[in-house]
This record gives C-alpha cells, sequence and structure tokens, in this order.
C-alpha cells in the first residue's frame, strides 16, 4: 500500500515539474518575437526611456513612418517588400521544378555514382553562403547580373534545388512503383502518370519543400547584402539595415518592418504546417 | 503462488466506461483467456493487470500485492504484444536478455538465460539476427523468448496470433500450449478467436460490452452457454437458433406450424406462450445414416439442403428449418445436390432454450 | 532502369532511331536543370575563387587577379593567429550551439510529447522560430541584449537581480553567450519539431513492452526511445549542418564579431577581409577553409544518419 502512495505522490511532483517547464519553454520562444510586435507600436521615446517604462503606449507612428516613406528614415518599404515577394517566389517556383525532376530521377532510376551524384549536390548546399557571395558578386560583377531580380533568384534557386531533391526524393520513394505502372497500363504516357498519380500523392512533401524554399530565400541575408545594391533590387532583410546608422539605430522603424517581414512567413508556414513536419520526416528518415 | 485477483474493476474514459466492475480470480498456474469480440474490453482489462492501463476503480492484486498504482516494472510479469514489439535496433540474442540486463544480472546468468530460452523456442541459429531479418513466427517466437526470460509470476498475451497467418497460427497454439505445460505460470491471454479459446483455455472468460458474460471451462462454455451471444460465440458453426412460442402441451411451435419437444432440462423453466429461441448445434442435427447415433432423444426431420461446404471428413450442410437456415454436420459425406431433401435426427437432449428477450439459457 | 535501357538500344528498331538522334538516359534529362544551375552559380564561383585564391587579388586593382603567388595566402593563413583563433573559435561555437540545440529540443519534443491538452497550438508556437530571418533574430537580440534599452537589462533591474546594467553585448565572454542565446533560440525549434515527429512515430508497442520488461522511465527512454530517435536527431544535425555558416548573419548584426575580436567567428573574418579590405585572394583562400569545414559537418552527419537508419532497419540509401 506504502508503495502504491510514494507512486502517486511521485507522479504529481512530476506533472508540475512539467507543467512549469513547458511554460517556460513557451515563454522563452514566444517573449522576443512579442517584444518586437510591442516595440513597433511604442514610440521611439518610450523605447528610449530610461527607467524603462512598463505600461506601453500605442501608436502606429512607426508603421507610418514605414509606408508613408516619408519622416525618419525614408525606407521604401514597398519596393523591398516587392523585390522580396518577386525574388522569393520566382526563385521558389523554379526551384521546386527543377528539384523536383531531380527527385525523381534519383527516386525512380538506377544509374551509376547515383549516390555520388547525390551527396555532390548536398554539398554544394553546405557551402557557406559568405564564402560564395566573395566569387559570387566578381562573377556576377562581369556578367552584370549585380543588383538584378535576375540574379539573386539565380542563386536562391541554387540554393534550393538540393534540399527539394532531397525532401521529393524521398517522397517519390515511398509511392509505389505500381502507381505509375497501372496507370501507364490504363493508357497513359509516362508523363501524364507523374501529372495524375505520382504528383498528387506526393504533394506534402513538394508543399514542405516550397516552404522551405521559400523561407530560405525569404529570409537569406549574407548573399543578397552583397548582390543587391540599389533599391530596385534590395530585399527585405537587406533593407533592415537602413534603420541603423553609424552609431543609432532606429528600434521602432526597425520592429515594425520585422512584423512586416514575418507576417507572410508566419501565414503561409501556418497554413501548411501539417505538410512540413511530413514532409522534413519521409524526405529524411525513409529515404 | 501467484493468483490475480480483480475487484469490482472499472475502467473509464472521460465519461465512457469501457470496462464495468469485474470481478475474476485467477488461480495459480491457471491458462485463463479472455476471449470476445473488439471492443468488448478484454484488451483493456489484461492492459490493466499490466499496468499499462490506469484502473479507474476497483482493486488488481498480483500474488497478494495490491498493484493498482505500481507502474509495470514492478509487477513482475511478462507480456507478449500482438505486433511482437520487439525492439528493432537490438539483435534477437540482445532482445531476449534485455529485461536481466535492465535488472542489472550478472553476464554469465544473462547468457544462460537466453540460451535456454533460445532452446525451448528453437532460435538458436538465430540470436545474432536483427528483427528485421526474421520471419513472423520467428519474430513470434522471439517475443515470447523475451517473456520466458523474465521468469515471471505471471504472463499475459495481447493477441499474440492474430498477425500470424492460418497454418503458422495453428502451429504457434501447439507451442504456446506445451510452453506452458513446460514452465506452468499463470497465463493470462486475451484473443478474440474462439479457437484458440477453446483449444489453449482452462478457463475461458467470455465478455462483451464490458461486461463479463460466462466463465468456465471451454467444455462447459460450449455445452452449457448461458445466454444466446454466448451460444452463437463459442464452438463453430455457431448454434442454430430458431424462433419459436412455447406451448401449454409441452411443446414449441416454431414459425411454420412445427413442432419440437422442450427439452428436459428446460421444462420447468418455461410457462406456455412465452417467446423463446431454440437452440442447438450443427452437431446434433445429424443426417440419417451419416452421424455417430448415440442413445438419446430424438427427433426427425426431414429438410431441404440449399448448399454444401465439403470439408473433406465432413460436409457442412445449409438446410431450411422452419424459414430460417440451419446448419448441419454430415459425416463420412456422400455428394448432396442442392435442393435435395435430406432425413435428419436432432439430439433433443443437447437443444437448448433460449428466453427471446434477454437471451438468457432456460435451464434447471 | 539502366538494364531496361540496355535491352532497348539492342532492339533493332531501337538502334535505327538512336543513330537518327541519340537519346540521353531519361535520369540525366531530369537532372540535367539541376546539374547546370548548381554549376553556373555555384561550381563556376567556386572555380573562380579557387584560383583567385593563389592570387593576389584585391578588389580595387583588378590586375592583380593575373598574379600567381602559389600557396602564399594559405600560408599567410595557417601562420596567422587571428585567423586560427576565428577557426578555433567557430568550432566551439558549433560544438556548444549544437549540442545545447540538442538538448533543449530533444528536451522540448519529450515534454510537448506528454501534453494532452492543446497540444496542436504548443506544436505550432515551437515553430515559430524557424520561420524567422537569421538576420532579424540578430537584431531581435541586439535589441533585447541592448545594455541600455534592452529587455534582458530591464527585466533583470526590474526584479532587483541586478542593479548594474549587464554589458551583455560589450564583454567578451557576456557577448559570446548572448550570441549562442540567439543561436540556440533561432535552431532549437528544427530539434524539437523533427524529434517530435520522430516521438509520434515510434511505435507504442516496444515502449509498453519495455515498461513491462521493468524498465524505469529512464531506462526505456535510454534503451528504446532515443535508439528510435537516432535518425530523427540525425536528420535534424544533417538540415541543420547545410546551413550552419547562417550564424554569421546573427553574429555579423549582434557584435560585428566585436569586442575586440571576440566574438569573431570564420565568416565575419573571411567577409571582412574580402569586403572592408577588399583583400579578395586572401579571403577566398579563408573561404575554402570553411567550406571545408561545413563539408565536414554535412558529410559526418550524413553518414551517422545513414548507418541510424539501417540499425533500424530502414531504407539503404547512401
Amino acid at each position: 500500500m506504502n508503495r502504491n502512495q510514494t507512486h502517486r505522490s511521485r507522479r504529481w511532483i512530476l506533472k508540475s515539474l512539467h507543467l512549469l517547464g513547458l511554460f517556460l519553454i513557451m515563454a522563452v520562444i514566444c517573449i522576443p518575437g512579442l517584444w518586437i510586435v510591442l516595440n513597433s507600436f511604442r514610440p521611439t521615446v518610450e523605447i528610449m526611456a530610461k527607467p524603462p517604462v512598463w505600461t506601453p503606449t500605442f501608436t502606429l507612428d512607426h508603421y507610418r513612418a514605414m509606408f508613408g516613406g516619408a519622416g525618419e528614415g525614408g525606407v521604401p518599404v514597398f519596393q523591398y517588400f516587392r523585390n522580396s515577394l518577386i525574388v522569393s517566389v520566382a526563385s521558389t517556383v523554379i526551384a521546386i521544378l527543377i528539384g523536383m525532376g531531380g527527385g525523381y530521377a534519383f527516386a525512380r532510376y538506377r544509374f551509376r555514382f547515383k549516390n555520388g551524384y547525390f551527396v555532390g549536390l548536398m554539398l554544394f548546399r553546405a557551402v557557406p553562403g559568405v564564402a560564395l557571395s566573395l566569387p559570387l558578386f566578381i562573377v556576377f560583377a562581369l556578367v552584370g547580373l549585380i543588383d538584378t531580380h535576375i540574379g539573386l533568384i539565380l542563386v536562391y534557386v541554387a540554393m534550393n534545388v538540393p534540399f527539394t531533391i532531397w525532401l521529393t526524393d524521398g517522397f517519390f520513394r515511398q509511392i509505389p512503383k505500381e502507381f505509375h505502372e497501372a496507370a501507364e497500363i490504363d493508357g497513359c504516357t509516362r508523363w501524364q502518370a507523374f501529372w495524375k498519380v505520382e504528383f498528387p500523392v506526393a504533394r506534402s512533401g513538394v508543399a514542405a519543400a516550397a516552404i522551405f524554399a521559400f523561407l530560405t530565400s525569404w529570409n537569406e541575408f549574407a548573399l543578397a547584402s552583397q548582390l543587391t545594391r540599389s533599391v530596385g533590387s534590395k530585399t527585405m532583410p537587406v533593407g533592415l539595415l537602413d534603420f541603423t546608422a553609424e552609431f543609432t539605430i532606429n528600434w521602432g522603424g526597425m520592429c515594425a518592418l520585422a512584423v512586416l517581414m514575418i507576417l507572410p512567413a508566419l501565414i503561409l508556414t501556418f497554413l501548411v504546417q501539417k505538410h512540413l513536419i511530413a514532409g522534413l520526416t519521409f524526405g529524411g528518415v525513409k529515404g | 503462488m501467484t493468483e490475480v485477483t480483480l475487484n469490482r474493476v472499472v475502467k473509464r474514459y472521460g465519461k465512457h466506461e469501457a470496462v464495468h466492475g469485474v470481478d475474476l480470480k485467477i488461480h495459480d498456474g491457471e491458462f485463463l483467456v479472455l476471449v470476445g469480440p473488439s471492443g468488448c474490453g478484454k484488451s483493456t482489462t489484461l492492459r490493466m493487470i499490466a499496468g499499462l492501463e490506469d484502473i479507474s476503480d476497483g482493486e488488481i492484486s498480483i500474488g497478494n500485492r495490491i498493484v493498482n498504482e505500481l507502474p509495470p516494472r514492478e509487477r513482475n510479469i511478462s507480456m507478449v504484444f500482438q505486433n511482437y514489439a520487439l525492439y528493432p535496433h537490438m539483435t534477437v540474442c540482445e532482445n531476449l536478455g534485455f529485461t536481466l540486463r535492465i535488472a542489472k544480472q550478472p553476464e554469465a546468468e544473462i547468457e544462460k538465460a537466453v540460451k535456454k530460452a533460445a532452446g525451448i523456442l528453437g532460435l538458436d541459429g538465430l540470436l545474432e539476427r536483427k528483427p528485421s531479418e526474421l520471419s513472423g513466427g520467428e519474430r513470434q517466437r522471439v517475443a515470447m523468448g523475451r517473456a520466458i526470460v523474465r521468469r515471471p509470476d505471471v504472463f499475459l498475451f495481447d493477441e499474440p496470433l492474430s498477425n500470424l497467418d492460418a497454418k503458422l497460427r495453428t502451429q504457434m497454439r501447439v507451442e504456446i500450449k506445451k510452453l506452458h505445460h513446460r514452465v506452468g505460470n499463470t497465463i493470462i491471454y486475451v484473443t478474440h478467436d474462439q479457437v484458440e479459446a477453446m483449444t489453449l483455455a482452462d478457463r475461458i472468460v467470455l465478455m462483451r460490452d464490458g461486461h463479463i458474460v460466462q466463465v468456465g471451462t471451454p467444455m462447459e462454455l460450449f455445452n452449457n452457454p448461458v445466454n444466446t451471444f454466448s451460444a452463437t460465440f463459442i464452438g463453430s458453426p455457431p448454434m442454430n437458433l430458431i424462433d419459436g412460442v412455447v406451448t401449454d402441451v409441452g411443446t414449441i411451435i416454431l414459425r411454420n406450424s412445427l413442432t419440437v419437444p422442450i427439452p428436459a432440462v428446460a421444462r420447468k423453466q418455461v410457462v406456455s406462450g412465452q417467446q423463446v429461441q431454440f437452440g442447438f448445434r450443427a452437431d446434433n442435427l445429424m443426417p440419417i445414416g451419416h452421424a455417430v447415433e448415440e442413445p438419446g432423444e430424438l427427433a426427425n426431420l426431414e429438410l431441404p439442403v440449399s448448399l454444401t461446404e465439403p470439408l473433406g471428413t465432413e460436409t457442412l450442410l445449409f438446410a431450411e428449418l422452419a424459414g430460417q437456415e440451419v446448419q448441419a454436420k454430415m459425416l463420412n459425406p456422400r455428394p448432396v445436390q442442392p435442393g435435395e431433401t435430406i432425413a435428419f435426427h436432432l439430439v433433443l437432449n443437447k437443444c437448448h432454450v433460449f428466453d427471446a428477450g434477454n437471451g438468457k439459457a432456460l435451464r434447471d | 532502369m539502366a538494364k531496361h535501357l540496355r535491352v532497348f538500344r539492342h532492339s533493332p528498331e531501337h538502334r535505327k532511331k538512336g543513330t537518327m538522334r541519340r537519346r540521353l538516359p531519361e535520369w540525366f534529362v531530369l537532372l540535367l536543370p539541376a546539374f547546370i544551375i548548381m554549376a553556373a552559380v555555384v561550381l563556376i564561383p567556386l572555380v573562380f575563387s579557387l584560383y583567385s585564391s593563389f592570387t593576389p587579388y584585391k578588389l580595387t586593382r583588378p590586375s592583380t587577379l593575373w598574379r600567381w603567388i602559389g600557396t602564399a595566402n594559405y600560408e599567410k593563413i595557417l601562420t596567422d593567429v587571428k585567423f586560427w583563433a576565428a577557426f578555433g573559435r567557430t568550432i566551439l561555437f558549433l560544438t556548444i550551439a549544437l549540442n545545447l540545440e540538442l538538448l533543449f529540443g530533444l528536451l522540448i519534443a519529450l515534454m510537448v510529447n506528454k501534453v494532452t491538452l492543446g497540444q496542436r497550438t504548443i506544436r505550432t508556437i515551437l515553430m515559430f522560430p524557424m520561420m524567422f530571418s537569421p538576420i532579424l533574430v540578430g537584431f531581435q537580440f541586439k535589441f533585447i541584449f541592448n545594455d541600455n534599452i534592452g529587455l534582458a537589462n530591464n527585466a533583470l533591474q526590474a526584479l532587483g537581480i541586478s542593479d548594474a546594467a549587464m554589458p551583455w553585448l560589450v564583454d567578451g565572454k557576456l557577448a559570446m553567450f548572448s550570441i549562442i542565446f540567439a543561436e540556440v533560440w533561432m535552431s532549437t525549434s528544427v530539434f524539437a519539431v523533427l524529434i517530435l515527429a520522430g516521438l509520434f512515430a515510434i511505435p507504442r508497442d516496444p515502449l509498453e513492452a519495455a515498461k513491462v520488461d521493468g524498465c524505469t522511465a529512464w531506462q526505456t527512454f535510454r534503451h528504446i526511445t532515443l535508439p528510435f530517435l537516432m535518425p530523427f536527431i540525425f536528420i535534424a544535425m544533417t538540415i541543420r549542418s547545410l546551413d550552419v555558416a547562417r550564424a554569421y548573419d546573427i553574429v555579423q548584426i549582434m557584435t560585428g564579431g566585436g569586442p575586440a575580436g571576440r566574438t569573431e567567428l570564420i565568416w565575419t573574418l573571411m567577409s571582412r577581409t574580402g569586403y572592408v579590405d577588399a583583400r579578395m585572394g586572401l579571403a577566398n583562400a579563408m573561404g575554402y577553409v570553411s567550406i571545408l569545414l561545413s563539408i565536414a559537418f554535412t558529410v559526418y552527419f550524413f553518414k551517422k544518419l545513414s548507418a541510424a537508419r539501417s540499425e533500424l532497419g530502414f531504407g539503404d540509401k547512401i
């Protein structure tokens, strides 16, 4: 009976610790983000106040300044947003198309040095952006791709193709060969069989790959900061730097731009979060 | 001395009650089978004994310890799972020795115990393989070996054979029975297959909807089912049940005014005008000349046969009686044409009468 | 498939066709775009940078590109104390960060796995940091760790834990801590989310069998759960190792390698050498060291991943 009792009380203690731990984790994850959001709505005086003001005042000044393009700094947010969107979407679409073809090749065909090709592609992905940015800058300068959308799109496609191949390869491998065989017997060409049967089944893998590609392009800084120069091609991560001067940073304005930057990523990710996890694990574990 | 006692054990999931106050005493060394259709609470009951499910109400004791709050590891039990539950990253040898290694037994002990279990189950050649390299039957044997090695007070089996094909299942059934003879431990075995229950059990516990329907030896359940559920669940083919009404002249009148005498055991339990179901097993509806005739109260019937199922030593006949389909067993079978009318003997003293309302057996 | 193709070629009808226009194997056609783009955007610049790493190339003086100086740049790096310090610091940084991320990720996943109510919401929140741009994370924590107006100091002072302003990004050791904190904050979710997916994928039976076999909670975790999780852990590690260099963004923003080079990592050093000092040849030589470093990480975890997979009897890829 006594043993039964100790087990019961131990269970109770564990449960409380569990809840406390969860609370702490959620706090650490959420507070930095909330801090940014909160400060995007506070007047600069209050942000800079010493001692700190704990009861926030609400203002839309930073957003007004940001979208007005006027006021302090005068950051061309709309252009940055447009650039980011064009570059990210275009590079994602192209990377998915190219990557899906590659993934399908790895999943369905047997050829010599297959593993070698695969690892090679992955290693290209591992090349650090900073290390690549130096020579890429020179090469792009030579061919006149510096400060263009196309240049940046090309770079992001190359960044995203290997990972897309990895994910989609894992997914196509899950699909039994009989699927396309049956479709071909039923009268499809190989090409139709792919689009009508295999692609729909692997959709969540493709969705996951697309999200990753988009997020990578949307958030990339190291390469974009070197390959873009003007308002016409700068993306938002690079635009964040506009809020920094030699010794001061316009925190409020930066927070506002940060919120604008996170929102699309946030919405997109939540829309497909189920695919995201499935895509990652399928592609990797059972690969 | 390992008795397992369940004292008004209840399992609730939120508001839904899955097991309603089960009382059960399992004797030392007994092979007890919990059987019933899926969702009847048999697995839940087993898992409460194992400690894998919390007990909502009541008490379970193993030996003479109440184990309600004890984690599984302190109950000294072994369990064989439906999906074998082998650890995929360990070899057969490591799987078998795992429980002893966890208990920090000396390496020599472990090796001895593993060798012994492997010997009993014929796993000697497979010790270095991984589970993924084994066939279904081999995996099942490893799972059983792992249970033996622990030398538990009680073995629990949760539908261990349902993932095997029919032939292998019969083989493994024999092995499990042999194993019980050899180790002599208390075994609690869950299955939905009544054949497994009949062939393995010392005692069967038949469950439905979280209640115990009947407890008894296989023959008790077979010969004296307490209700129509028990009558149709145990035995293959299921017992034939025909609707009828009790008359005041000691007979039951079936639907198309055919009458049969009330079997002796039920005579005092029925009243005139009562709606009943008249039940008999296929073995007791015997084509004349194709059965082992025993002395007993017989009734003569002539029934049209609509379909036959030859099984080799016997043929199952599907005949029509009082507008309902009944099955009969024909020994030393001869070819029967569909539509042919055959003369039968019905062994009246082996027939049953059930109340049509609640399905309870009417018997002295 | 290759076998099939060969049969194809030998059949007479197809040979005729084959002489008219050589057919490339389908797999090659499918992979060709990937090969082309990788070659154009990664391989060519890398070859160029390999060449330039053997020259004293300076952006400001293009003619220097044509002077071959052999391995002088590499010799310079290998004898440079500053480079070695940055290199060592990078290794240390990655070791600490990756281990912490794994540890926290595992812990979080185990905790969330136990939650019954509101688990979906918690899982969604968990993915939150994954959407943040590294540079944004850098700014965010630069703000929070600001010694004057940052949340960290404000909170410490308000709670009465410390009166003085902690010089989070000014003191060398604290700056390193802050950077690791930011990095861990950003990347732990990848581990947590993947390990959580791994926990969901574990069949229930072996866990229950282990409980019945006499395992304590810790033993069950150690002997059953963890081996099952290994492939998931290594996927997370592999995904992370593809991207280790994104810590550059964070460090660049938060400290720029300062104070006094105390948080200088190989990537920040490289970018300063290249862009600020314009010594491209030298920077590219450093770049090659950093590439080798990343590749070493990736290959290592890839190997581990396939080993863990075959351990559990999953596919045999690579």
